[in-house]
């Protein structure tokens, strides 16, 4: 028998409660390989607080987070964040590559600037993103999928070995939703752990190696075609009976595409 | 009693030097109170800035009136009126004030309009009645502890002019080290929190920045209008610039030609209070920029019509 | 500079006054203050929607408001004696000269405050019209008790002892207005005390010879002073004789002893000095080789101080000549106590400072 790596991010008896309203019940989840990771849920389910409780972005009741079997304070530069969208005021006065210099900062440090490594890291992972041309635009003059992408750049120039995003296709055309999902197939392929929550069930089918059913606990979690069965839905998202018996069905149909 | 006046004597001489090359119009009283009141107006715009882009710019209109109460405090406390006592009690009733303040935000989960109107009003009022008090008690010395609302600025002296720009040199510094954190905590706190760094430390370090600038103008414009200085600059800095750091070096300029202005314009005829024109100044500053400014300006906007509605 | 205030034996006052703060604070939390504050406190919450946290907030900002005014004034001395509430303490001297020990003199405002600014309480109007006798100074020098003064005039007998003097003897200061400062010109001052007279009598009949006689005593004394100040300022050198103050209240004083006055502000406190006015005066006192210049126990010394720094950077020694009485006299024990005190005492800093010397007094 091997003895077994400490699971690269994990979940242990996570209750998250704002005031005296629980929003995650008892989470028990780890992910131990490098993979293409969704959280899936209705709203409000707690999909995005669990990204916040790994970060320590919102206290933790009970139980603990653990990365490479560490807490996140040693082992934060290992650890990359794309944040919702909407959470930002995009007519700040900064450009592109000012954003997704902040990446770097992490790795700084308090005083010292950006220099060379620091803007050709970042005009790289502009390029990876598709924005290559973009560096010195003011961000507030992008589009949607850009300022998406722009945030998956400042992710990628903090060089992690784990990828949290939060709702990182909201509000995005379809096709860079598909530029999007090929670069972190990409980070994963490179044997990064990327986390996504994600709301549209048909994409997270075509994209996710595992996924995670989150409605206030965890409802189940594994490959994605075992996952997301009509069963599994309706205990998720109960009440929406139809569309997920029909969900359900194109599930099935793509997980037996070879 | 009088012992401060030899070494002020040594003083003015080298500044009179000093002023010699510059234009003979320039008396050492408006040198002085140019020194004092132009290092203000640059370092309250910077802070302004950093008070702004984080989408608090009442910040500095509660803790301008929230300073009454610790100029009044602090005369009863130590029977002294010079002016470093009297800042100082400005400075901890201001940054109380504000401390309350985001605590009414956070804990309390008052909005944040009604939130900065409480803070306002209650300080301001406690401030009044506290003033009234000592008037009343006819406390010696107690007279004139209102022109802290109004400024005196015609009467700075050297000793004030020196306090005034030490202080704004050390916010100017601080920012200018600290750069980078304030951005990036003002333009994504999540990120910020993400990578490790103290938000709140840095939140309350920028809003104690501004509370600092707006004690130390005080003498300068006084309560009700360093407020002024504070938020105009950077408001009219926004409309030439989408790049932060020029933001910032533009909005301490703008509040730094504001004081130049102000106070050359107050030494042409005698009977204008000085103190009001930096911020009429500021002001005007503030809707030429609005009109002219290019891509955001008014006439700019104008001018550049859909092309339907030009004439061929 | 001097900004420590001292009591009357040049020790500096302690600081702490935190003390008389909160025992003020403590009565008036029983007043019916507190039960507007118990009505606000529970209907907030439902106003503004948040916790305990806006009801501290709400209690501590009535608290402040409640806790500071002046101590309670209490009732009359109940001796039977006509109460005269005077509103300053010059006014109150020339009531006392007249009126003597046969009626109570109170002061409203207290010594060193500013008259101009001076803003009444609720105490204050109370006081006002449960007195036998308002007198006040008149010309608009109580600038912000004007209004409660006017609704005073109808149901208390008042007199504003600056009004009935001879109009063709004021004058004038911005605004139309009359300069108000008229007790420092001794003759036209000892003119007023034939109207105090008469209000005296007017309440208490019984005395009115009395009354009167003192009145023209007192004239007389002031005639005596008027003449003797006018020979001790004559004895200043003529380039000399400029008094410079931080506000125009010496105008009487200059025309009626001879001595050009100029006043950083104007005649009213309440105005800001600008840049330009500083430099004329610094421009003045320099090329006029003046030797000092006065502050005063009721206005702050800034305005002084920069010129004193602005001469200094000409190459001119400016002289802190003393501290002069202007809108107030002095506390009791003091050199100012009475009006007659404390023109002697203006005029013997004055010529100290301005008359050739080797050294200007300190104040």
């Amino acid at each position: 028998m091997t003895v077994a790596a400490a699971p690269i991010l994990e979940f242990h008896d996570v209750t998250v409660a704002y005031g005296r309203r629980p929003v995650l019940w008892n989470v028990d989840l780890a992910i131990a390989e490098p993979c293409l990771f969704g959280v899936i849920g209705p709203n409000g389910a707690g999909k995005s607080t669990l990204l916040k409780a790994a970060l320590g972005l919102v206290p933790v009741v009970g139980g603990y987070v653990r990365f490479f079997g560490a807490p996140l304070a040693r082992v934060r530069g290992r650890v990359g964040y794309v944040p919702q969208r909407e959470t930002v005021d995009w007519d700040f006065p900064v450009s592109v590559m000012d954003v997704v210099l902040m990446g770097t900062y992490g790795r700084l440090g308090w005083l010292r600037r950006p220099g060379r490594r620091e803007r050709d890291l970042a005009r790289h992972c502009l390029d990876r993103v598709g924005l290559g041309g973009l560096a010195d635009r003011q961000i507030g003059r992008l589009s949607g999928g850009q300022q998406q992408r722009v945030f998956l750049a400042r992710a990628l120039a903090q060089e992690a070995d784990v990828y949290l995003l939060d709702e990182p296709l909201a509000g995005v055309d379809v096709r860079s939703q598909e530029q999007i999902f090929q670069v972190l197939a990409a980070v994963r392929d490179e044997g990064k752990l990327v986390v996504v929550v994600h709301h549209d069930l048909r994409t997270a089918a075509e994209w996710f190696d595992r996924v995670a059913l989150i409605d206030m606990r965890l409802v189940a979690t594994g490959p994605t075609a075992g996952v997301l069965t009509p069963d599994n839905l309706r205990r998720t998202y109960a009440g929406r009976v139809e569309l997920l018996e029909e969900i359900g069905r194109a599930v099935a149909e793509r997980g037996r595409t070879p | 009693m009088m012992a401060s006046a030899p070494t002020l004597a040594a003083w003015p001489p080298l500044v009179a030097v000093a002023a010699g090359p510059l234009d003979a119009g320039l008396t050492y009283n408006t040198l002085v109170v140019l020194a004092g009141v132009a290092t203000v107006g640059f370092a309250a715009g910077v802070a302004g800035t950093l008070a702004l882009l984080r989408r608090r710019p009442l910040v500095g209109d509660a803790a301008a009136h929230a300073t009454l109460v610790g100029v009044g405090a602090a005369f009863l406390l130590t029977g002294r009126r010079d002016l470093p006592t009297l800042l100082a009690g400005a400075l901890v009733s201001a940054v109380a004030a504000l401390v309350v303040l985001v605590f009414l935000r956070r804990i309390a989960r008052t909005r944040d309009d009604a939130a900065t109107a409480i803070v306002i009003g209650v300080s301001f009022g406690a401030g009044l009645a506290l003033l009234a008090g000592i008037t009343a008690r006819g406390l010696p010395g107690g007279a004139g502890l209102e022109q802290f609302l109004l400024g005196h600025t015609a009467a700075l002296t050297a000793q004030d002019a020196l306090l005034l720009a030490a202080v704004s040199c050390a916010t100017v510094a601080l920012v200018a080290v600290a750069f980078k954190e304030f951005v990036l905590v003002s333009f994504d706190d999540a990120f910020a929190a993400a990578i490790g760094r103290p938000v709140g430390l840095i939140d309350t370090a920028l809003v104690a920045l501004v509370a600092v600038m707006v004690v130390v103008g005080l003498p300068a414009a006084g309560a009700v209008l360093v407020t002024a200085l504070v938020v105009i600059p950077p408001v009219a800095a926004r409309q030439w610039t989408t790049r932060v750091g020029r933001m910032l070096l533009l909005a301490g300029l703008f509040g730094l030609a504001a004081a130049v202005a102000g106070v050359l314009a107050s030494t042409l005829r005698p009977g204008l209070a000085t103190g009001p024109l930096v911020v009429l100044t500021a002001a005007a500053i503030c809707v030429v920029s609005f009109a002219v400014a290019p891509e955001r300006g008014w006439l700019w906007r104008r001018s550049t019509l859909p092309a339907g509605e030009e004439s061929p | 500079m001097v900004n420590a205030p001292v009591d009357r034996r040049g020790r500096a006052l302690p600081g702490p006054w935190t003390g008389q703060i909160v025992q003020a604070a403590a009565k008036r939390l029983r007043s019916s203050m507190f039960l507007m504050a118990q009505k606000m406190f529970f209907d907030a919450p439902k106003i503004l929607g948040s916790g305990c946290l806006i009801r501290g907030a709400i209690a501590l900002g009535w608290a402040a408001l409640a806790g500071c005014g002046p101590p309670d004034a209490g009732g009359p001395p109940g001796d039977g004696r006509p109460r005269v509430v005077a509103t300053t303490t010059v006014v109150a001297d020339l009531v006392r000269q007249v009126a003597g020990e046969r009626v109570v003199v109170e002061c409203l405002m207290p010594p060193g405050i500013d008259p101009h600014s001076y803003k009444a309480t609720p105490r204050d109007a109370d006081r006002l019209l449960r007195a036998d006798l308002v007198v006040a100074s008149g010309l608009h020098l109580e600038g912000r008790l004007a209004a409660l003064l006017e609704r005073l005039a109808d149901r208390v007998p008042f007199v504003a002892v600056a009004d009935r003097l001879p109009p063709d003897r004021l004058l004038e200061a911005d605004g139309g207005l009359s300069d108000p400062h008229v007790w420092f010109d001794a003759a036209l001052w000892s003119q007023a005390a034939a109207p105090v007279a008469a209000a005296l009598a007017g309440i208490d009949p019984d005395a009115a010879v009395a009354y009167e006689t003192a009145a023209e005593a007192y004239a007389a004394r002031l005639h005596e002073l008027d003449a003797a100040i006018r020979q001790r300022i004559a004895s200043i050198p003529a380039e000399r004789r400029v008094l410079v103050t931080a506000h125009d209240a010496f105008r009487y004083f200059g025309r009626a002893y001879g001595i050009e006055v100029v006043g950083v502000q104007g005649t009213n406190t309440t105005s800001e000095a600008g840049l330009a006015d500083v430099n004329r005066l610094v421009e003045l006192v320099v090329s006029r080789k003046i030797p000092a210049v006065f502050v005063e126990t009721s206005v702050a010394d800034r305005n002084v101080t920069a010129l004193i720094e602005g001469a200094a950077a000409r190459g001119h020694r400016l002289a802190l000549g003393g501290r002069l009485y202007s809108d107030s006299l002095g506390q009791s024990g003091g050199d100012g106590e009475t009006l007659e005190a404390a023109l002697e005492a203006n005029v013997a800093r004055i010529v100290a400072g301005l008359a050739p010397g080797p050294e200007a007094v300190s104040p």
